[in-house]
């Protein structure tokens, strides 16, 4: 019997399983993908909102700019990488200029730190490629970048390490209360017992909470937003997160420059029939091309390597919604997560532990609990002098197998070993980069199917690139070489 | 310690160059990232290389022994697994970095460099194709290695986006190995591959070939792999033609949309670049905008065939020992312009402080043309003419001529004119 049992390791239930593994409980997470961030919190911006735009005495307001700030601790703890950009919100006319008055007063009551407008010709000082047709600017020095799969890896590796067990692969497709506990059915078959049950589903929520409830409390619709990616060559092009001004859309297309020197243009936001499935098109990613043209000028269009697609996680209640079931004791819902779930995720994690389940009054601290992980090795990062220091003590640092991203053997070693280590490659490329580069993966997968096939002793035909059903051979052949 | 010439990559280009540099007596070090020499060609296991320079038609691999028995026999130095990481240069000196778990991180210094460190695959990316993101879409050379280097089929029901020779060559092994290869979807209206290819490849094997069609979605099953895809004919915009969808059930859809030169190594150079053949622009001496650089192979331009190659990169390395010996002196250059009917052109620049008798230009038309004649002008002088039959963007064109009587105030012009 478990205390917890947490559906869905996006950054949600990480963050979650690792707040729970403070206390003296026992933890379970169910994932039905192969990995952790898989779904919403694999395709997003990758921004650590300031909590500018939120309605003021929401929970979003509140969490996103509590979450904000958890993240300068989190950096410290779990090594999770931020890019400290700030951000510009631009006005194009007097109209505009007027609409972001609004913004920077709602920042105010939001709380929102260092805030301040800025005039074009600031502005420009700082980011030369803003668009010439701009004629104000808010500028939120508190928006940063984070990396959304290591702040899951982090979250939920830390948990791991502190007595949470996760489970992927684990759809869970029942839920039943007995008495005064649940039993949750996975895969059709297997069942696992749990006092609390934690809903964390992500656009799944809704027909999780279906499982068990009559009336579920919140539904949700799917609104897709669509990306291109422009290669880390192009880094420099702009420097500050470019948020136009929002509308009932949500925050509109942006230009973010992510951690790692690659720049998002996008998304785009369009209600989709199906949830589960994150599809790009011509005209959705059109329309992010002509909308990210008004942010800046220049943009270096020929060098987009990849375009994708997310799906948000909207509720038709129009807040976060967290909160214990009205129907059955001991559930607790995190509905319509969508942006700025990845902002608010830390800040999710403790309000839903402290304040709505108060799991203090329930278990014991854990006395044994570790907030640190251990720090991950970013080779390229590192300087000439860092990189011979540690070539020296282990030399497979010299071996360079993603050309793009220069990753090498070593991190890709790594990378499948530890609490959470992969051997599928888009695991491998989730937790290095191999292959999220110029090339995509053309030149170094063919590399890392040995490393997995020896590091595991699988052989080839074995080795998936993400799910069980996504094995890359159908067939040996006859080896043909000279 | 500095080399003379430190040539990166040893696929068929840095070998040829490498060769030709020793055998001027210069002091060379060849550096590869793969476990062997050779390059793309290790994974060509089928036939039709070096009709032109051996007479006699080799597999690739057996083409690459070729080279790599002179360049053993010459002695020349190299480095295998060893990756070129950073390249600058301080004065007159290259910096070279390589990496390694051998040597760790290292730099070494030279006096001029070759570039032959290839080309890598357009992806789906880069042309932003519709729909799902699935497992079972992978580029035409990555199917091939797999299946030629290390034994495994990517998929047993396959249709192929592009023309280009590897994804036509791809359609016959994998039709051979088993595989089913519903089709072949070409955007432009006319095929990028070598025509024997097409004969060879797909017409022997009955596999259609789409001209004006491209990929508009793509769909995946419940486990992200590949399902189906669904193909459009496109107008002369490039824009889908609705009503002309077809579907079709598949496991794998190999790309063959385009190699692009890798010139990666050449970002911390500001080396002029020319958006055409997406490479360094270069005078007849195969050197860039930056003195002693010089490039060549498919990291030049895009080869379909690689006697090209081996000539281009031999011709390379004797101008690299020419830059070595000081045999050319600063003088004025001129423009190399592409005019009408032609893609690009390489050389960009003409520097008459180099002393050749004769110009080499390589081109690609911009169209196919049953008859026409090249020709190069300075101003409206007509320097030079040639008659070309069948014409096609898949092939690399070459011409050369003597260029004494040009003058080095005017640019010059290379034509395509229709017969
Ligand atoms: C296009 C886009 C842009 C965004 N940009 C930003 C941004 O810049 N900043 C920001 O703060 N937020 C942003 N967001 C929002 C942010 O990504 C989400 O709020 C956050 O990722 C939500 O995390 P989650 O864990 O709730 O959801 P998810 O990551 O979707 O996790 C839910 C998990 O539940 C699992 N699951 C579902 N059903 C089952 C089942 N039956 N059994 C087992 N497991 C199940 C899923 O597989 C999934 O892994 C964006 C979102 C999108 C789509
Ligand atoms: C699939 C395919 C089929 C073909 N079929 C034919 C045919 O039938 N007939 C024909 O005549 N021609 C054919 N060609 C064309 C011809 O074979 C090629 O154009 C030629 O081999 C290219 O040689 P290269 O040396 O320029 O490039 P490559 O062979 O790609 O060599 C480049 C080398 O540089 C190395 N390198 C790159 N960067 C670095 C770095 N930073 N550090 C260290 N090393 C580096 C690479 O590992 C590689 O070995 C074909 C080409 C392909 C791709």
């Amino acid at each position: 019997m478990y205390d917890y049992i947490i559906i869905g390791a996006g950054v949600v239930g990480s963050a979650i399983a690792r707040e729970l593994s403070l206390y003296q409980a026992k933890t379970l997470v169910l994932e039905k993908e192969n990995d952790v961030a898989n779904v919403q919190s694999l395709a997003n911006s990758a921004i650590v909102h300031s909590g500018h735009n939120p309605e003021p005495n929401s929970l979003k307001a509140r969490l996103s700019v509590w979450g904000n700030k958890l993240y300068e601790e989190m950096e410290k703890e779990l090594d999770i990488p931020l890019l400290r950009t700030g951000a510009y919100v631009v006005a194009h006319n007097a109209e505009e200029e007027r609409q972001l008055e609004e913004l920077t007063e709602l920042a105010r009551i939001n709380q929102v730190p260092e805030f301040k407008i800025l005039s074009f010709e600031e502005a420009l000082k700082d980011e030369p490629n803003l668009s010439k047709t701009v004629t104000k600017v808010l500028s939120l020095p508190t928006t940063k970048v984070t990396y959304p799969w290591e702040v899951a890896f982090a979250a939920m590796e830390n948990a791991l390490i502190n007595g949470v067990e996760f489970i992927k692969n684990a759809l869970v497709t029942g839920i039943k209360k007995e008495f005064d506990y649940f039993v949750v059915t996975v895969n059709n078959h297997i069942e696992y017992q749990c006092r609390y049950l934690i809903n964390s589903a992500g656009v799944a929520s809704d027909d999780i909470a279906g499982l068990i409830e009559k009336n579920v409390p919140f539904h949700i619709t799917g609104r897709k937003g669509e990306y291109f990616v422009i290669d880390k060559r192009a880094k420099g092009f702009v420097n500050h997160i470019l948020y136009p001004l929002p509308t009932e859309l949500g925050k509109g297309v942006l230009i973010t420059p992510q951690y790692h020197g690659e720049i998002l243009l996008g998304p785009n936001s369009e209600l989709v029939e199906d949830k589960y499935l994150p599809t790009t098109s011509f005209a959705g990613l059109a329309y992010v091309k002509e909308h990210a043209a008004m942010l800046a000028d220049n943009i270096p269009f020929n060098q987009i390597i990849r375009s994708f697609a997310g799906i948000r996680s909207t509720a038709d209640y129009d807040d976060f919604y967290i909160k214990e079931s009205l129907e059955v004791k001991g559930l607790f819902h995190l509905g319509g997560i969508d942006s700025p779930g990845l902002t608010a995720c830390f800040a999710i994690a403790k309000y839903l532990v402290n304040e709505v389940m108060n799991v203090d009054n329930i278990y014991q601290l854990n006395p044994d609990f570790n907030p640190y992980r251990k720090k991950r090795v970013m080779f390229h990062k590192l300087s000439d002098v860092e990189k011979q220091v540690l070539i020296k003590e282990e030399p497979m640092y010299g071996n360079i197998i993603c050309k793009c991203e220069k990753i090498t053997e070593k991190e890709i070693l790594e990378a499948m070993r530890g609490p959470l280590g992969s051997n599928t490659i888009k695991g491998i490329k989730k937790r290095t980069r191999a292959g999220a580069g110029l090339c995509q993966g053309g030149y170094c997968e063919e590399k890392i199917v040995k490393m997995i096939s020896k590091e595991f002793n699988l052989s080839p035909m074995d080795i998936a690139y993400d799910k069980e059903n996504t094995k890359l051979f159908t067939q040996e052949t006859k080896v043909l070489k000279k | 310690m500095i080399v003379d010439v430190i040539v990166i990559g040893g696929g068929a280009s840095g070998l040829a160059a490498a060769i030709s540099v020793k055998k001027r007596n210069k002091q060379v070090l060849l550096i590869e990232r793969e476990n062997e020499l050779g390059g793309i060609l290790n994974q060509c296991i089928h036939n039709g290389f070096g009709l032109e320079v051996f007479k006699e038609e080799y597999t690739g691999p057996e083409y690459a022994y070729k080279f790599i028995e002179e360049f053993n026999d010459l002695k020349i130095d190299y480095l295998l697994n060893t990756t070129v990481i950073k390249l600058v240069k301080n004065g007159d000196e290259f910096v070279v970095t390589i990496s390694s778990t051998a040597q760790g991180l290292k730099e070494i210094k030279a006096k001029a460099v070759i570039i032959s460190s290839g080309c890598y695959e357009r992806t789906r990316g880069q042309i932003a194709m519709p729909g799902e993101r699935p497992r079972g879409v992978i580029t035409a050379g990555s199917a091939q290695r797999y299946l030629n280097i290390n034994g495994y089929m990517v998929g047993k029901k396959a249709f192929i986006l592009g023309s280009g020779d590897i994804g036509l060559i791809m359609a016959r092994r994998m039709h051979l190995e088993g595989a089913e290869v519903l089709g072949v979807a070409e955007i432009m209206p006319y095929s990028n591959g070598l025509n024997r290819n097409i004969v060879q490849c797909l017409n022997d094997f009955d596999i259609p070939l789409y001209l004006s069609h491209t990929v508009t979605n793509v769909e995946s099953d419940d486990s992200k792999r590949l399902k189906a895809i669904t193909i459009q004919q496109v107008d002369e915009r490039f824009n889908p033609i609705s009503g002309t969808e077809k579907r079709f059930e598949v496991d794998t859809l190999l790309l063959s949309i385009g190699l692009i030169p890798d010139i990666t190594l050449l970002d911390d150079l500001s080396v002029e670049v020319d958006q055409k053949t997406k490479s360094s622009k270069i005078n007849q001496a195969y050197e860039t905008s930056v003195p002693g650089l010089f490039i060549c192979g498919n990291s030049l331009q895009v080869h379909d065939l690689v006697d090209n190659v081996s000539k281009e990169s031999s011709r390379a390395g004797n101008c690299t020992a020419d830059f070595l010996e000081n045999k050319f002196k600063p003088r004025k250059k001129i423009n190399i312009i592409p005019g009408k009917n032609i893609l690009y052109v390489a050389p960009q620049y003409l520097d008459f402080g180099w002393d050749f008798t004769d110009l080499i230009i390589s081109f690609r038309s911009s169209k196919k043309l049953e008859k026409a004649i090249a020709k190069v002008y300075q101003g409206d002088n007509l320097v030079y003419q040639k008659r070309r039959t069948f014409v096609v963007p898949a092939e690399m064109e070459t011409i050369s001529f003597p260029y004494q009587e040009l003058n080095d105030s005017q640019d010059i012009r290379v034509e395509l004119e229709e017969l």
